[in-house]
């Protein structure tokens, strides 16, 4: 099971952090959502990550990525992954085509119907995270298109972790409109809690009895932290030097070594 | 008033608890039972909350992480869970919570789970965003103060 979360400077703690305090948690891995910083000014250096060190070294080019050394330290897999958020479609569209090839893990931030209608609808994009953020909606069109294009869509458990009363309201009633929408048309999700600092990171087994408070099941709470990973893997297998398509990889069948035997 | 027979009396589970903070913060067993009533009551209501009796037993710690074992109604572990992972902040500082593991006594609970004696404390100056900046250190994690609160570090970002 997978947590994604929001480093320095987004957040409050660095990718490390983060790995250390998810592993004593029982994760087994951690997605780093980078920020694409669409809406100030295209930073293009964001593409990696978020190094939170004062310029360490571990962010370098290693074979497993950029995470490659904090990965190795605390023994779980360490995602890169970049957020791109933006206000309008443009910014958007131009931002997934930037960033899909630099990154494993691509997701959308949730914004008004029109940037909630072009994630769905881009292959590119793995997952549209907060559909429900501001005054952007989701509804059987859109849960139908993420379905065809096999975008996940994130249940956000932020708010209900860490708002009260009326906001909490409104949030578990996105979160119930949100999960009729999944159930009915068998839209592929993840599950976050969105954690902004490593304090906010809450263990699985603490999320699965949270969501079956709020009338989730707690399989589906443990499935939805485990597409992370799948995701992940997915991609990694993808921008392999041995992947054609699905199905057809470069393996070392090539030779016949029937005559040799 | 004769005590009820053993078969009649309430069974209860017990929960190690560990809390995180940052280095400033300094919390009470007393703040931290009334944030686990709230936070009870805004998740599961009187009823649930009734239902669940959640009460905060033995409380230690300090310096930014904190143990304790929090009782809770056999067959109410889930919402106790639920209710602990919605605690946010205790007297508006933010802390972390995690359940370490479940037990059906007392003793057991902090035999098995607690006691755990914490790292190595001390200070110490790093440089970080470009500038060099006092953290405190618990075994390989740092907490570096920056003028608008603290940062999350590792031993790591540091090598």
């Amino acid at each position: 099971m997978y947590e994604a979360v929001h480093p320095y400077p987004d957040g409050r703690s660095t990718p490390a952090r983060y790995a250390r305090e998810a592993a004593r948690g029982g994760f087994e891995g951690v997605v780093v959502r980078g920020r694409s910083a669409v809406d100030e000014g295209c930073g293009a250096g964001r593409a990696d990550g978020g190094d939170g060190g004062g310029g360490d070294g571990d962010n370098g080019d290693t074979p497993a990525g950029p995470f490659g050394a904090v990965a190795d330290r605390y023994g779980l897999d360490v995602v890169d992954a970049v957020e791109v958020s933006g206000d309008d479609r443009s910014s958007v569209s131009g931002a997934i085509g930037n960033y899909r090839p630099k990154t494993t893990l691509l997701l959308v931030r949730g914004g008004d119907d029109d940037v909630n209608r072009l994630a769905v609808e881009q292959v590119q994009v793995d997952v549209l995270t907060r559909p429900m953020r501001g005054d952007g909606g989701f509804n059987h069109v859109l849960a139908k298109a993420a379905r065809d294009n096999g975008v996940r869509v994130e249940f956000d458990l932020s708010s209900v972790l860490r708002r009260d009363g009326g906001h909490r309201v409104q949030a578990l009633q996105d979160l119930r409109l949100l999960r009729k929408l999944v159930t009915k048309f068998d839209v592929p999700y993840v599950v976050s809690a969105n954690p902004r600092s490593h304090l906010q990171l809450r263990a699985p087994r603490e999320l699965a009895a949270l969501g079956e408070v709020v009338g989730f099941e707690a399989a589906e709470i443990r499935e939805g932290l485990a597409e992370w990973g799948r995701l992940a893997a997915r991609n990694r297998e993808r921008s392999s030097d041995s992947f054609i398509a699905p199905g057809v990889q470069r393996g070392r069948y090539e030779e016949d070594h029937r005559g040799t035997r | 008033m004769k005590h009820l027979p053993k078969h009649l009396t309430e069974r209860w589970r017990y929960l190690a608890v560990e809390i995180t903070t940052w280095p400033d913060a300094s919390i009470s067993r007393g703040a931290f039972q009334r944030e686990l009533w709230f936070a009870a009551q805004n998740l599961v209501g009187d009823v649930g909350s009734a239902d669940a009796d959640l009460t905060v037993f033995d409380f230690e710690g300090g310096a930014g992480e904190y143990e304790t074992v929090v009782r809770a109604r056999r067959g109410e572990v889930g919402p106790a869970r639920a209710a602990l992972a919605c605690i946010d902040a205790v007297g508006g500082d933010p802390v972390g919570v995690r359940v370490r593991g479940v037990s059906g006594t007392v003793r057991a609970c902090e035999e098995r789970y607690l006691g755990r004696a914490a790292g190595a404390t001390g200070q110490r100056h790093v440089a970080f965003d470009g500038a060099d900046r006092p953290a405190h250190v618990r075994d390989d994690s740092l907490d570096v103060s920056l003028p608008d609160g603290y940062v999350g570090a590792a031993e790591l970002d540091f090598e």
